[in-house]
Protein backbone atom coordinates (compact mmCIF):
# COMPACT_ATOMS: atom_id res chain seq x y z
CA UNK A 1 0.00 0.00 0.00
CA UNK A 2 2.82 2.38 0.97
CA UNK A 3 4.62 1.54 -2.26
CA UNK A 4 1.51 2.42 -4.24
CA UNK A 5 1.22 5.71 -2.40
CA UNK A 6 4.87 6.60 -3.08
CA UNK A 7 4.41 5.68 -6.74
CA UNK A 8 1.32 7.91 -6.95
CA UNK A 9 3.20 10.86 -5.39
CA UNK A 10 6.12 10.41 -7.77
CA UNK A 11 3.74 10.47 -10.74
CA UNK A 12 2.21 13.69 -9.43
CA UNK A 13 5.64 15.33 -9.11
CA UNK A 14 6.56 14.23 -12.64
CA UNK A 15 3.33 15.60 -14.10
CA UNK A 16 3.96 18.96 -12.40
CA UNK A 17 7.42 19.16 -13.90
CA UNK A 18 5.99 18.35 -17.34
CA UNK A 19 3.52 21.22 -16.96
CA UNK A 20 6.24 23.68 -16.08
CA UNK A 21 8.47 22.58 -18.94
CA UNK A 22 5.57 22.78 -21.37
CA UNK A 23 4.77 26.31 -20.26
CA UNK A 24 8.37 27.35 -20.72
CA UNK A 25 8.47 25.83 -24.17
CA UNK A 26 5.32 27.61 -25.32
CA UNK A 27 6.32 30.99 -24.08
CA UNK A 28 9.03 31.95 -21.64
CA UNK A 29 7.76 35.54 -21.60
CA UNK A 30 5.35 37.06 -19.20
CA UNK A 31 2.17 37.59 -21.15
CA UNK A 32 0.31 40.86 -20.69
CA UNK A 33 -2.19 42.96 -22.62
CA UNK A 34 0.48 44.74 -24.69
CA UNK A 35 2.23 41.50 -25.63
CA UNK A 36 -1.18 40.11 -26.59
CA UNK A 37 -1.66 43.02 -29.01
CA UNK A 38 1.80 43.50 -30.53
CA UNK A 39 3.74 40.32 -29.71
CA UNK A 40 6.54 42.48 -28.35
CA UNK A 41 7.44 41.71 -24.73
CA UNK A 42 8.40 44.00 -21.84
CA UNK A 43 6.58 47.12 -22.99
CA UNK A 44 4.55 49.66 -21.09
CA UNK A 45 2.32 52.48 -22.24
CA UNK A 46 4.10 55.83 -22.43
CA UNK A 47 1.43 58.03 -24.02
CA UNK A 48 -1.93 57.28 -25.61
CA UNK A 49 -4.62 59.67 -26.86
CA UNK A 50 -2.57 61.69 -29.31
CA UNK A 51 -4.45 63.75 -31.86
CA UNK A 52 -3.11 61.71 -34.79
CA UNK A 53 -3.89 58.39 -33.10
CA UNK A 54 -0.26 57.37 -32.53
CA UNK A 55 0.26 55.31 -29.38
CA UNK A 56 3.67 55.53 -27.72
CA UNK A 57 5.09 52.60 -25.79
CA UNK A 58 8.44 52.17 -24.13
CA UNK A 59 10.59 49.23 -23.11
CA UNK A 60 10.39 48.67 -19.34
CA UNK A 61 12.90 45.82 -19.67
CA UNK A 62 15.34 44.70 -22.37
CA UNK A 63 13.56 43.03 -25.24
CA UNK A 64 14.31 40.40 -27.86
CA UNK A 65 12.08 39.70 -30.83
CA UNK A 66 12.21 38.42 -34.39
CA UNK A 67 13.56 35.27 -35.96
CA UNK A 68 15.91 33.66 -33.43
CA UNK A 69 15.62 36.84 -31.33
CA UNK A 70 17.74 38.71 -33.90
CA UNK A 71 16.25 42.06 -32.88
CA UNK A 72 17.35 43.34 -29.48
CA UNK A 73 16.82 46.59 -27.64
CA UNK A 74 17.48 47.78 -24.10
CA UNK A 75 15.01 49.24 -21.66
CA UNK A 76 14.60 52.98 -21.90
CA UNK A 77 16.00 55.27 -19.24
CA UNK A 78 13.22 57.49 -17.88
CA UNK A 79 15.20 60.72 -18.11
CA UNK A 80 16.34 60.03 -21.67
CA UNK A 81 12.86 58.93 -22.66
CA UNK A 82 11.28 62.16 -21.44
CA UNK A 83 14.02 64.15 -23.10
CA UNK A 84 13.77 62.45 -26.51
CA UNK A 85 10.00 62.04 -26.51
CA UNK A 86 9.37 65.68 -27.35
CA UNK A 87 11.62 65.29 -30.39
CA UNK A 88 9.91 62.09 -31.50
CA UNK A 89 6.38 63.41 -31.01
CA UNK A 90 7.24 66.72 -32.72
CA UNK A 91 8.23 64.74 -35.82
CA UNK A 92 5.31 62.32 -35.66
CA UNK A 93 2.87 65.20 -35.22
CA UNK A 94 3.71 66.27 -38.77
CA UNK A 95 1.51 63.38 -39.94
CA UNK A 96 -2.27 63.47 -39.53
CA UNK A 97 -4.46 60.58 -38.44
CA UNK A 98 -5.82 59.97 -41.94
CA UNK A 99 -2.36 59.64 -43.51
CA UNK A 100 -1.08 57.41 -40.69
CA UNK A 101 -4.11 55.16 -41.08
CA UNK A 102 -3.48 54.85 -44.81
CA UNK A 103 0.17 53.93 -44.36
CA UNK A 104 -0.49 51.55 -41.43
CA UNK A 105 1.40 53.26 -38.63
CA UNK A 106 -0.13 53.21 -35.16
CA UNK A 107 2.48 52.28 -32.52
CA UNK A 108 5.86 53.78 -31.73
CA UNK A 109 8.08 51.69 -29.46
CA UNK A 110 10.88 53.60 -27.73
CA UNK A 111 13.94 51.78 -26.44
CA UNK A 112 17.74 52.12 -26.38
CA UNK A 113 20.52 50.47 -28.39
CA UNK A 114 18.45 48.84 -31.09
CA UNK A 115 20.21 46.07 -32.98
CA UNK A 116 19.14 43.82 -35.84
CA UNK A 117 21.41 40.84 -36.44
CA UNK A 118 24.03 42.62 -34.29
CA UNK A 119 23.97 45.75 -36.49
CA UNK A 120 22.97 48.98 -34.76
CA UNK A 121 20.01 50.69 -36.41
CA UNK A 122 17.98 53.84 -35.78
CA UNK A 123 14.64 52.19 -36.29
CA UNK A 124 12.85 49.04 -37.35
CA UNK A 125 9.51 49.39 -39.15
CA UNK A 126 6.85 46.69 -39.26
CA UNK A 127 3.88 47.81 -41.32
CA UNK A 128 1.96 44.58 -40.70
CA UNK A 129 2.05 45.21 -36.96
CA UNK A 130 1.66 48.95 -37.69
CA UNK A 131 4.67 49.50 -35.48
CA UNK A 132 7.93 51.45 -35.61
CA UNK A 133 10.65 50.71 -33.06
CA UNK A 134 13.00 53.66 -32.49
CA UNK A 135 16.42 53.74 -30.82
CA UNK A 136 16.58 56.69 -28.43
CA UNK A 137 20.37 56.46 -28.42
CA UNK A 138 20.81 56.71 -32.17
CA UNK A 139 23.23 59.39 -33.42
CA UNK A 140 21.82 62.80 -32.46
CA UNK A 141 22.77 64.35 -35.82
CA UNK A 142 20.58 61.96 -37.77
CA UNK A 143 17.94 61.09 -35.16
CA UNK A 144 15.08 63.22 -36.49
CA UNK A 145 15.75 62.36 -40.11
CA UNK A 146 15.94 58.66 -39.27
CA UNK A 147 12.39 58.82 -37.90
CA UNK A 148 11.12 59.91 -41.34
CA UNK A 149 13.46 57.51 -43.11
CA UNK A 150 11.88 54.60 -41.22
CA UNK A 151 8.38 55.99 -41.73
CA UNK A 152 9.08 55.89 -45.45
CA UNK A 153 9.80 52.16 -45.18
CA UNK A 154 6.35 51.75 -43.64
CA UNK A 155 4.87 53.80 -46.49
CA UNK A 156 6.82 51.79 -49.06
CA UNK A 157 5.77 48.44 -47.63
CA UNK A 158 2.14 49.54 -47.61
CA UNK A 159 2.28 50.93 -51.19
CA UNK A 160 4.77 48.79 -53.11
CA UNK A 161 2.94 49.47 -56.37
CA UNK A 162 3.27 53.23 -56.01
CA UNK A 163 6.97 53.15 -55.12
CA UNK A 164 8.16 50.67 -57.73
CA UNK A 165 11.81 49.68 -57.23
CA UNK A 166 12.34 48.65 -60.87
CA UNK A 167 11.12 52.01 -62.17
CA UNK A 168 13.18 53.75 -59.50
CA UNK A 169 16.37 51.89 -60.41
CA UNK A 170 15.97 53.02 -64.01
CA UNK A 171 16.26 56.64 -62.84
CA UNK A 172 19.95 55.97 -62.12
CA UNK A 173 22.85 55.77 -64.57
CA UNK A 174 22.75 52.51 -66.49
CA UNK A 175 26.11 51.49 -65.04
CA UNK A 176 24.93 51.77 -61.41
CA UNK A 177 23.78 48.78 -59.38
CA UNK A 178 22.42 48.63 -55.86
CA UNK A 179 23.54 45.96 -53.37
CA UNK A 180 21.39 42.89 -52.69
CA UNK A 181 20.29 44.24 -49.31
CA UNK A 182 20.85 47.28 -47.10
CA UNK A 183 23.22 45.42 -44.78
CA UNK A 184 24.98 43.58 -47.63
CA UNK A 185 27.09 46.62 -48.49
CA UNK A 186 29.46 48.82 -46.51
CA UNK A 187 27.71 51.93 -47.83
CA UNK A 188 26.41 53.07 -44.46
CA UNK A 189 27.37 56.74 -44.14
CA UNK A 190 24.39 59.06 -43.64
CA UNK A 191 26.15 62.40 -44.30
CA UNK A 192 24.75 64.52 -47.11
CA UNK A 193 27.05 64.57 -50.16
CA UNK A 194 28.35 67.90 -51.44
CA UNK A 195 28.18 66.58 -54.99
CA UNK A 196 25.15 64.39 -55.16
CA UNK A 197 25.32 62.66 -58.59
CA UNK A 198 21.86 61.18 -58.09
CA UNK A 199 22.42 60.12 -54.49
CA UNK A 200 22.09 62.15 -51.32
CA UNK A 201 24.22 59.95 -49.05
CA UNK A 202 26.45 56.91 -49.26
CA UNK A 203 23.64 54.90 -47.67
CA UNK A 204 21.38 55.90 -50.60
CA UNK A 205 23.54 53.66 -52.78
CA UNK A 206 22.81 50.52 -50.76
CA UNK A 207 19.34 49.59 -52.11
CA UNK A 208 16.52 51.23 -54.07
CA UNK A 209 14.32 51.22 -50.98
CA UNK A 210 16.99 52.93 -48.84
CA UNK A 211 17.60 55.43 -51.63
CA UNK A 212 13.90 56.33 -51.69
CA UNK A 213 13.82 56.55 -47.88
CA UNK A 214 16.82 58.89 -47.88
CA UNK A 215 15.19 61.19 -50.46
CA UNK A 216 11.94 61.15 -48.50
CA UNK A 217 13.58 61.88 -45.15
CA UNK A 218 15.55 64.82 -46.56
CA UNK A 219 12.36 66.09 -48.20
CA UNK A 220 10.75 66.21 -44.78
CA UNK A 221 13.67 67.63 -42.79
CA UNK A 222 15.80 69.61 -45.31
CA UNK A 223 13.53 70.22 -48.27
CA UNK A 224 15.07 73.54 -49.39
CA UNK A 225 18.64 72.21 -49.36
CA UNK A 226 17.97 69.14 -51.46
CA UNK A 227 15.66 70.93 -53.89
CA UNK A 228 18.48 73.40 -54.45
CA UNK A 229 20.88 70.54 -55.08
CA UNK A 230 18.42 68.94 -57.47
CA UNK A 231 18.51 71.96 -59.79
CA UNK A 232 22.01 70.86 -60.80
CA UNK A 233 21.35 67.12 -60.63
CA UNK A 234 18.69 65.80 -63.06
CA UNK A 235 18.74 62.27 -61.60
CA UNK A 236 18.13 63.64 -58.13
CA UNK A 237 15.43 65.93 -59.51
CA UNK A 238 13.57 62.99 -61.07
CA UNK A 239 13.87 60.98 -57.86
CA UNK A 240 12.46 63.84 -55.78
CA UNK A 241 9.55 64.23 -58.21
CA UNK A 242 8.88 60.49 -58.10
CA UNK A 243 8.67 60.50 -54.30
CA UNK A 244 6.49 63.63 -54.24
CA UNK A 245 4.04 62.25 -56.77
CA UNK A 246 3.86 58.95 -54.87
CA UNK A 247 3.03 60.71 -51.61
CA UNK A 248 0.40 62.78 -53.44
CA UNK A 249 -1.22 59.58 -54.68
CA UNK A 250 -1.40 58.24 -51.13
CA UNK A 251 -2.91 61.46 -49.80
CA UNK A 252 -5.57 61.30 -52.53
CA UNK A 253 -6.00 57.55 -52.06
CA UNK A 254 -9.35 56.54 -50.59
CA UNK A 255 -9.80 53.28 -48.68
CA UNK B 1 -9.08 -2.31 38.83
CA UNK B 2 -8.57 0.65 36.61
CA UNK B 3 -9.34 4.01 38.06
CA UNK B 4 -11.24 6.43 35.86
CA UNK B 5 -9.10 9.52 35.26
CA UNK B 6 -10.99 12.76 35.07
CA UNK B 7 -9.77 15.23 32.40
CA UNK B 8 -8.41 18.46 33.74
CA UNK B 9 -9.81 21.82 32.59
CA UNK B 10 -6.78 22.55 30.39
CA UNK B 11 -7.14 19.13 28.76
CA UNK B 12 -10.80 19.83 28.05
CA UNK B 13 -9.93 23.21 26.49
CA UNK B 14 -7.21 21.61 24.37
CA UNK B 15 -9.65 18.90 23.24
CA UNK B 16 -12.29 21.47 22.25
CA UNK B 17 -9.65 23.53 20.45
CA UNK B 18 -8.48 20.52 18.45
CA UNK B 19 -12.04 19.56 17.51
CA UNK B 20 -12.77 23.15 16.39
CA UNK B 21 -9.52 23.30 14.43
CA UNK B 22 -10.35 20.05 12.65
CA UNK B 23 -13.87 21.27 11.81
CA UNK B 24 -12.55 24.59 10.57
CA UNK B 25 -9.82 22.95 8.48
CA UNK B 26 -12.31 20.52 6.98
CA UNK B 27 -14.80 23.25 5.95
CA UNK B 28 -12.03 25.61 4.82
CA UNK B 29 -10.57 22.87 2.61
CA UNK B 30 -13.90 22.39 0.83
CA UNK B 31 -14.54 26.13 0.48
CA UNK B 32 -11.09 26.68 -0.97
CA UNK B 33 -11.46 23.69 -3.29
CA UNK B 34 -14.69 25.13 -4.62
CA UNK B 35 -13.48 28.20 -6.50
CA UNK B 36 -17.06 29.16 -7.34
CA UNK B 37 -18.17 29.25 -3.69
CA UNK B 38 -18.46 33.03 -3.46
CA UNK B 39 -19.78 33.60 -7.00
CA UNK B 40 -23.33 34.88 -7.18
CA UNK B 41 -25.61 32.77 -9.36
CA UNK B 42 -27.04 34.74 -12.29
CA UNK B 43 -30.46 33.68 -13.54
CA UNK B 44 -31.26 35.40 -16.87
CA UNK B 45 -34.98 34.71 -16.40
CA UNK B 46 -35.01 37.08 -13.44
CA UNK B 47 -33.51 39.96 -15.44
CA UNK B 48 -35.33 42.42 -17.67
CA UNK B 49 -33.35 43.23 -20.81
CA UNK B 50 -33.81 46.29 -23.01
CA UNK B 51 -32.59 44.44 -26.12
CA UNK B 52 -33.34 40.75 -25.55
CA UNK B 53 -32.50 39.97 -29.18
CA UNK B 54 -28.90 40.99 -28.48
CA UNK B 55 -28.35 39.04 -25.27
CA UNK B 56 -26.07 36.00 -25.18
CA UNK B 57 -25.83 33.71 -22.16
CA UNK B 58 -22.52 31.96 -21.69
CA UNK B 59 -22.43 29.20 -19.11
CA UNK B 60 -19.06 28.42 -17.51
CA UNK B 61 -18.00 26.42 -14.47
CA UNK B 62 -18.88 29.19 -12.01
CA UNK B 63 -22.23 30.09 -13.54
CA UNK B 64 -23.81 32.28 -16.16
CA UNK B 65 -22.20 35.25 -17.89
CA UNK B 66 -24.61 37.62 -19.64
CA UNK B 67 -23.25 39.44 -22.68
CA UNK B 68 -25.04 42.29 -24.42
CA UNK B 69 -24.09 42.36 -28.10
CA UNK B 70 -23.59 45.60 -30.04
CA UNK B 71 -24.47 45.06 -33.71
CA UNK B 72 -24.54 48.84 -34.23
CA UNK B 73 -20.77 48.94 -33.63
CA UNK B 74 -19.77 45.80 -35.54
CA UNK B 75 -22.64 44.33 -37.57
CA UNK B 76 -20.59 41.71 -39.40
CA UNK B 77 -18.70 40.54 -36.32
CA UNK B 78 -21.85 40.31 -34.20
CA UNK B 79 -23.59 38.50 -37.08
CA UNK B 80 -20.75 35.95 -37.19
CA UNK B 81 -20.81 35.55 -33.39
CA UNK B 82 -24.57 34.96 -33.32
CA UNK B 83 -24.37 32.49 -36.19
CA UNK B 84 -21.70 30.43 -34.43
CA UNK B 85 -23.68 30.50 -31.18
CA UNK B 86 -26.77 29.22 -32.97
CA UNK B 87 -24.71 26.43 -34.57
CA UNK B 88 -23.43 25.45 -31.11
CA UNK B 89 -19.85 25.94 -32.30
CA UNK B 90 -18.74 27.60 -29.08
CA UNK B 91 -20.07 24.86 -26.79
CA UNK B 92 -17.15 23.20 -24.97
CA UNK B 93 -14.72 25.73 -26.43
CA UNK B 94 -11.72 26.08 -24.12
CA UNK B 95 -10.35 29.23 -22.55
CA UNK B 96 -6.92 28.29 -23.85
CA UNK B 97 -5.44 31.78 -23.49
CA UNK B 98 -5.88 33.43 -20.13
CA UNK B 99 -3.83 36.34 -18.83
CA UNK B 100 -4.49 36.52 -15.11
CA UNK B 101 -6.77 39.41 -14.11
CA UNK B 102 -6.48 40.75 -17.67
CA UNK B 103 -8.30 38.67 -20.27
CA UNK B 104 -9.78 35.30 -21.16
CA UNK B 105 -9.89 34.05 -24.74
CA UNK B 106 -11.86 31.21 -26.30
CA UNK B 107 -13.59 30.36 -29.56
CA UNK B 108 -11.07 28.33 -31.54
CA UNK B 109 -13.71 25.98 -32.86
CA UNK B 110 -11.26 23.89 -34.89
CA UNK B 111 -8.52 23.12 -32.36
CA UNK B 112 -9.83 24.44 -29.04
CA UNK B 113 -12.77 22.17 -28.25
CA UNK B 114 -12.14 20.61 -24.85
CA UNK B 115 -12.98 17.12 -26.12
CA UNK B 116 -10.22 17.13 -28.74
CA UNK B 117 -8.03 20.10 -27.90
CA UNK B 118 -4.82 20.33 -29.93
CA UNK B 119 -2.24 22.12 -27.79
CA UNK B 120 0.13 22.58 -30.69
CA UNK B 121 -2.42 24.24 -32.97
CA UNK B 122 -4.88 25.90 -30.62
CA UNK B 123 -5.23 29.56 -31.52
CA UNK B 124 -4.74 28.94 -35.22
CA UNK B 125 -8.07 27.27 -35.95
CA UNK B 126 -10.54 28.50 -38.53
CA UNK B 127 -14.31 28.48 -38.62
CA UNK B 128 -14.41 27.77 -42.34
CA UNK B 129 -16.43 30.95 -42.88
CA UNK B 130 -13.43 33.07 -43.87
CA UNK B 131 -11.73 36.01 -42.22
CA UNK B 132 -13.69 39.14 -41.40
CA UNK B 133 -12.55 42.69 -41.95
CA UNK B 134 -11.81 44.51 -38.71
CA UNK B 135 -14.64 46.81 -37.63
CA UNK B 136 -12.74 49.33 -35.56
CA UNK B 137 -14.04 52.49 -34.02
CA UNK B 138 -12.82 55.00 -31.49
CA UNK B 139 -16.17 55.38 -29.75
CA UNK B 140 -16.25 51.98 -28.08
CA UNK B 141 -14.21 52.01 -24.87
CA UNK B 142 -12.50 48.85 -23.72
CA UNK B 143 -13.70 48.88 -20.13
CA UNK B 144 -13.87 45.88 -17.82
CA UNK B 145 -16.06 43.19 -19.39
CA UNK B 146 -15.66 44.30 -22.99
CA UNK B 147 -15.97 41.48 -25.50
CA UNK B 148 -14.12 41.62 -28.84
CA UNK B 149 -13.17 39.37 -31.70
CA UNK B 150 -9.56 38.22 -31.45
CA UNK B 151 -7.23 38.55 -34.45
CA UNK B 152 -3.65 37.96 -35.49
CA UNK B 153 -1.14 40.81 -35.32
CA UNK B 154 -2.54 42.03 -38.65
CA UNK B 155 -5.94 43.65 -39.07
CA UNK B 156 -8.72 41.93 -41.03
CA UNK B 157 -7.88 38.47 -39.67
CA UNK B 158 -10.84 38.08 -37.31
CA UNK B 159 -12.73 34.77 -37.48
CA UNK B 160 -14.39 32.95 -34.58
CA UNK B 161 -12.14 33.57 -31.57
CA UNK B 162 -13.14 36.16 -29.04
CA UNK B 163 -11.80 37.53 -25.79
CA UNK B 164 -13.24 39.26 -22.75
CA UNK B 165 -11.17 41.72 -20.76
CA UNK B 166 -11.24 41.63 -16.96
CA UNK B 167 -9.98 45.16 -16.50
CA UNK B 168 -10.05 48.46 -18.36
CA UNK B 169 -7.44 48.49 -21.16
CA UNK B 170 -7.26 51.89 -22.87
CA UNK B 171 -4.60 50.64 -25.27
CA UNK B 172 -7.20 48.40 -26.94
CA UNK B 173 -9.51 51.30 -27.86
CA UNK B 174 -9.72 51.35 -31.64
CA UNK B 175 -7.51 48.24 -32.02
CA UNK B 176 -9.96 45.35 -31.84
CA UNK B 177 -13.44 44.70 -33.21
CA UNK B 178 -15.85 45.05 -30.27
CA UNK B 179 -18.87 42.77 -30.17
CA UNK B 180 -20.37 43.53 -26.78
CA UNK B 181 -20.00 43.83 -23.05
CA UNK B 182 -20.55 41.53 -20.09
CA UNK B 183 -23.45 43.01 -18.16
CA UNK B 184 -23.73 40.30 -15.49
CA UNK B 185 -21.47 37.52 -14.22
CA UNK B 186 -18.00 38.88 -14.82
CA UNK B 187 -16.93 37.37 -11.48
CA UNK B 188 -17.43 33.90 -12.97
CA UNK B 189 -14.88 34.74 -15.67
CA UNK B 190 -12.35 35.93 -13.11
CA UNK B 191 -12.28 32.37 -11.78
CA UNK B 192 -11.28 30.86 -15.13
CA UNK B 193 -8.04 28.90 -14.78
CA UNK B 194 -4.97 30.87 -15.82
CA UNK B 195 -1.35 29.97 -16.47
CA UNK B 196 1.45 31.31 -14.30
CA UNK B 197 3.61 33.16 -16.81
CA UNK B 198 2.56 32.42 -20.36
CA UNK B 199 -0.95 33.14 -21.50
CA UNK B 200 -1.49 29.53 -22.60
CA UNK B 201 -3.28 27.17 -20.25
CA UNK B 202 -2.88 23.43 -19.90
CA UNK B 203 -6.07 21.51 -19.15
CA UNK B 204 -8.04 24.73 -19.55
CA UNK B 205 -11.51 25.62 -18.31
CA UNK B 206 -14.14 25.77 -21.00
CA UNK B 207 -17.51 27.16 -22.03
CA UNK B 208 -20.29 24.70 -21.22
CA UNK B 209 -22.54 26.39 -23.76
CA UNK B 210 -23.52 29.76 -25.19
CA UNK B 211 -27.06 30.48 -26.26
CA UNK B 212 -28.99 33.53 -27.38
CA UNK B 213 -31.78 34.69 -25.10
CA UNK B 214 -34.28 35.03 -27.95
Amino acid sequence: MRLLLILFLLLQINSLKADEIYNLQINSLKADEIYNLLKIPNLEVYKLNNSNGIKYLNAKKDLKIGIKDNITCNKSNKKKLDEKFSLVSKNLDRYDADFLKKINLRFIVLCENLYISKINTGGIPDHKKRTLILDLNFNKIYFERVIHHEIFHIIHNSFKEIFNETIWSKLNDKSFKYAECSTCSDRLNLNLYDKTNGFLTEYSKSTASEDMAEIYSFLITDKIIIEKKSTKDPILFNKIEYIKSGIDKIIKFND
Amino acid sequence: MINKIKASLSEKILFIFLISLAAFSFSFFFIIKNKCFFIKEINPEEIQFDNPENIAIMNVECGNVIIELYPNFSPKAVGRFKYLIQKGSYDKSSFYKVIKDTLVQAGDIEFGNIDNINYFKVGSGRSGLGALNSELNDVFKFDEGSVALARGTELNTEDSEFFIILKKIDLYNGEYTPIGKVIHGLEALKKIKSANKSGYVLRPDFINYIKLLD
